[in-house]
């Protein structure tokens, strides 16, 4: 099998020098030999679901569950709006991988295999962070290989475990809370994800409890078409406190790899949640991922979602404001290069009085990258002095770069005061030429020009991913005149 | 979820009957035919298609209607006299169940034409057939290859290069019985011609229930300018389908206002393509839906030439359990730079029983551009209420007020005086305000 793999895995992207820099292809291209004990066969049929969950020894309602998310997605069928997908092909793509490692037992750094510990090296990601970072659960191909938990949060009972593990661990709040935010009659990608699901993280906090450090995971995709199904549930109890973030970037690939996850948070009364991510997956990455929060009285969501990756991605994060006085926020960044096509936005539903939300989009289209906004606000009657602002900015750098705004305002409430406001506009000539006066480079000015664009977003970021941003952003602009 | 269906009284045996009954030329015969094979081949708009997601269907089944054979009495009704005389139009057509019953023309320039579409296409084919069919055709889509296939009648306005048609020119179509009723207007201006046109509908209620489709094409040579006024107060038993389509060339100016305040449900569709560079498209809408009206405003930009502009206004007021739904989309091409187009839209919600649907939507293709838009919904702001109740008004004069005010800013940007004197005395009525009624 290890041949195999080997033989069917081009070292690099054909078009890789041009869609990143060249430090950025050094960075990130490069393989690692692929150790896997079970690999399903390509394709999705209820044959290849048996056989995912009887490697994960599932309680039988967990099987059940899968095989009639399989049935809802094959009534479903793919939307018929949005980006090209044209070029995903489920035929061609494996649904689970399970990598050698057994997950759950590494319980320090130095128990990670050296093969993983020279990706994450080879990625940027020093090993002193991990040390600084609460706890750092790795998916290494479709399952959590790495955990590491504060001790002081086990006492408090938080519990952070990849959501495998969570299952078995923890049956009776997995089974209240599973899918019953995002249900897999949601959305044909939802249900595929419903079905063959592997991984992810579940978290846990107690009443009360204020996890002040961030959790955070980190995701690798490295195998040739593999399918990344991440299955992430967050349940925050009242008055708790929760930052989770998730960074993933993979290594580039020549044929194309589809990513769908699944996230869902419940947000319960007075709570506070915050959920970050920025996805840097290798530009042949089809990447279609529900994210939704319900969020209870007094509660505040907040989704950071930033794109910079794939080849399509088509992620909505969304709030449902079920409570009285909730709040939801939605801070998007999406970064479209040649070829990529990012259809990024937000939905909000206000669906309780006195509830708030803002969204903020702020997307860069260069070379012939397209970007997207697609929104949904939402007022339900009874929902009264709902409020609700939303605003999308959108950059051009070329002649042949695209944006589109798409939002969806729909309002059943006399009270309600909701407002939406985009514009697009390219990079001020003026201030090139200002700091070029001041002795910068063009390429220079023009990065710190989008760099200042993605400031109001930039400056949620924990440090060390504000950090990270401007590097990825500074490589993308690099090469970026003449 | 309701369907849409087939009503047979469409045949192409009916199409047979309105060809020798227009006495077509074979020509538009065959546009005709042509047209009905594209209906035929149509699917009806479903809740599954984007553009018709928050439209209620039902409203505009065409499925036990008759196609109406002119009007009940080609008697002038006293409505449209009145109409006439309060008229900013000094040219008048009158369309009634799709037959012209009266014509009325004070034009001093010469070489314009104004007549029915009929005696165009027979007295002037060679102009009619240039452009009839050139911005609205059947594949627009199910409604306007209806239109396309069966158009009774219409009106005609061509204007010669350089001339300047000084008085507003204007067309009432009205109706006196149910059925399906389809009219068509072309408006052809050449070169640096200018004109201001009025497309009204408007009736008494009677007994049954009317379907209009209507379209207007509007062709606009280089440098020429055209305003145009689609003013919509059919009586409460009309579903209205409106298509409005431009094509604007070099340098030319196009201002469009639709207002929707009557009918069942209305549709409204204005499309505007800037075909030439410099060329600018104003588009406004003004809508007030009550007692369970339910309108939809769909709104085109479509920017294919450099150095254009576009801006497009609407503004609606709901209340008893009404629904509005606005959607518009800025398109523009790959090398449309330095395009200009803007787009806003605001609701106010008058009752918590109304629903207001707000998409404006972007997509662009130029990076040398200008572009946004803005939408906003809400209430009648609190604070300004307050103010006029300062100053001794009572609460429902307050709210008068700060509508008709709201709604004025569309109407005041065109001078159309009578038109928005009109207007804003039919919202008043609306709005309960005591003795505006007797006055329509």
């Amino acid at each position: 099998m290890k041949e195999d793999l080997v033989a069917d895995a081009p070292m690099q992207h054909p078009d890789a020098d041009k869609l990143v820099g060249m430090e950025h292809e050094k960075q990130y291209d490069f393989q690692l030999p692929e150790n896997y004990f079970y690999r399903s066969e390509k394709g999705l049929d209820a044959r290849v679901i048996e056989k995912i969950s009887y490697f994960k020894g599932e309680p039988q309602w967990m099987l059940d569950f899968r095989l009639k998310a399989l049935e809802i997605a094959e009534k479903k069928g793919p939307p018929k709006w949005g980006p090209d997908l044209s070029g995903l092909n489920f035929e061609d793509i494996y649904f689970y991988i399970r990598p050698q490692e057994k997950q759950g037992t590494s319980k320090s750094w130095d128990d990670i295999p050296e093969e993983v510990r020279e990706t994450y090296r080879r990625l940027g990601i020093p090993e002193a962070e991990q040390k600084v970072l609460a706890g750092v659960g790795a998916q290494y191909e479709s399952e959590m290989v790495y955990h590491n938990l504060k001790e002081e949060w086990e006492k408090q009972g938080v519990i952070f475990l990849d959501t495998d593990t969570g299952l078995k661990e923890h049956p009776e709040i997995f089974k209240e809370y599973f899918a019953t935010v995002v249900p897999p009659e949601d959305n044909y990608y939802a249900a595929v994800n419903s079905a063959v699901w592997s991984g992810g993280s579940f978290v846990y906090v107690p009443a009360g409890v204020d996890v002040d450090v961030p959790l955070q995971a980190y995701f690798l995709l490295n195998a040739q078409q593999i399918g990344q199904f991440e299955r992430t549930l967050i349940i925050v109890e009242p008055g708790a406190k929760a930052h989770y973030i998730e960074g993933c970037t993979a290594p580039t690939y020549d044929s194309d790899s589809f990513h769908s996850g699944v996230i869902e948070i419940i947000a319960k009364e007075n709570s506070n949640v915050r959920y970050s991510t920025i996805q840097n997956w290798s530009h042949n990455v089809y990447n279609l991922v529900t994210q939704r929060a319900m969020v209870y009285d007094n509660a505040s969501m907040g989704w950071l979602d930033g794109n910079l990756g794939s080849k399509v991605t088509m992620k909505y994060p969304s709030c449902y404001l079920v409570g009285n006085g909730a709040h939801g926020e939605v801070l998007s960044i999406a970064f479209a290069g040649d070829g990529q096509h990012q259809d990024a936005g937000a939905k909000v539903i206000h669906a309780a009085p006195n509830t708030t939300s803002s969204v903020v989009s702020k997307s860069i289209s260069k070379g012939s990258g397209t970007s997207s906004y697609r929104g949904l606000v939402q007022i339900h009657e009874g929902a009264t002095n709902a409020k609700s602002n939303v605003e999308c900015d959108a950059l051009l750098l070329d002649e042949t770069s695209k944006t589109n705004t798409y939002p969806y305002i729909e309002i059943n409430e006399k009270t309600a005061h909701v407002g939406h406001e985009a514009t697009v506009s390219k990079l001020n000539e003026e201030q090139i030429f200002y700091l070029q006066s001041r002795g910068l480079a063009e390429d220079e000015a023009m990065a710190l020009i989008v760099r200042g664009f993605l400031e109001p977003v930039a400056k949620e970021l924990p440090l060390e991913y504000a950090v990270e941003l401007n590097r990825l952003i500074e490589l993308e602009m690099e090469g970026s005149v003449g | 979820m309701a369907t849409l269906t087939d009503n047979p009284l469409l045949s192409a045996g009916a199409l047979e009957a309105v060809i020798r009954k227009g006495q077509d030329p074979d020509w538009l015969a065959e546009e005709r035919r042509a047209a009905l094979r594209t209906f035929d081949a149509t699917p009806w708009p479903t809740e599954r298609d984007e553009d018709w997601r928050y439209t209620q269907l039902q409203r505009f089944a065409v499925t036990n209607l008759e196609p109406t054979d002119g009007p009940a009495s080609r008697e002038v009704s006293e409505r449209i006299r009145m109409r006439m005389e309060d008229s900013d139009a000094e040219g008048i057509l009158v369309h009634a169940n799709g037959e012209t019953i009266e014509r009325v023309a004070k034009i001093r320039e010469e070489g314009v034409i104004f007549s029915d579409l009929r005696s165009a296409v027979r007295d002037h084919e060679d102009i009619v057939r240039e452009h009839l069919y050139s911005t609205v055709n059947a594949h627009a889509g199910k409604y306007h290859a209806l239109n396309a296939a069966f158009w009774q009648n219409g009106t005609f306005v061509y204007v010669p290069k350089n001339v300047e048609v000084e008085l507003p020119l204007g067309a009432f179509t009205t109706a006196d019985r149910g059925g399906l009723s389809m009219g068509r207007t072309l408006i052809v201006v050449e070169d640096n011609a200018k004109v201001t046109f009025l497309d009204e509908y408007t009736s008494d209620s009677f007994d049954g229930r009317l379907f209009h489709g209507a379209a207007a094409e509007i062709v606009l040579g280089p440098g020429a300018k055209v305003r145009y006024l689609s003013l919509q107060n059919w009586g409460r038993n009309v579903a209205h389908m409106n298509r409005l389509s431009a094509k604007l060339g070099r340098d030319a100016r196009l201002e469009a206002l639709t207002v929707s305040v009557g009918g069942d449900a209305a549709r409204a569709e204005v499309h505007s393509t800037m075909q030439g560079p410099g060329s600018e498209s104003e588009m406004l809408g003004l809508y007030f839906a009550d007692k369970g009206q339910h309108y939809n405003q769909y709104t085109l930009q479509h920017h294919e030439a450099d150095h254009a502009f576009s801006d497009v206004l609407f503004k609606g007021a709901l209340r008893d359990a009404s629904h509005a739904v606005y959607s518009g989309i800025i398109v523009v091409d790959e090398g449309a730079q330095k395009t200009d187009a803007y787009q806003t839209n605001r609701n106010l919600l008058l009752d918590a029983d109304s629903e207001a649907v707000s998409i404006p939507q972007l997509q662009i293709g130029a990076n040398d551009v200008r572009c946004s838009h803005g939408s906003t919904t809400g209430p009648v702001p609190e604070d300004q209420r307050f103010y006029l109740m300062s100053r001794g008004m009572r609460p429902e004069v307050a709210e008068h007020l700060l509508v008709t005010g709201f709604l004025y800013e569309v109407m005041s940007r065109v001078t159309l005086p009578k038109a928005a004197e009109y207007v804003e005395r039919v919202v008043q009525a609306k709005l309960g305000v005591p003795g505006v009624k007797e006055k329509l």
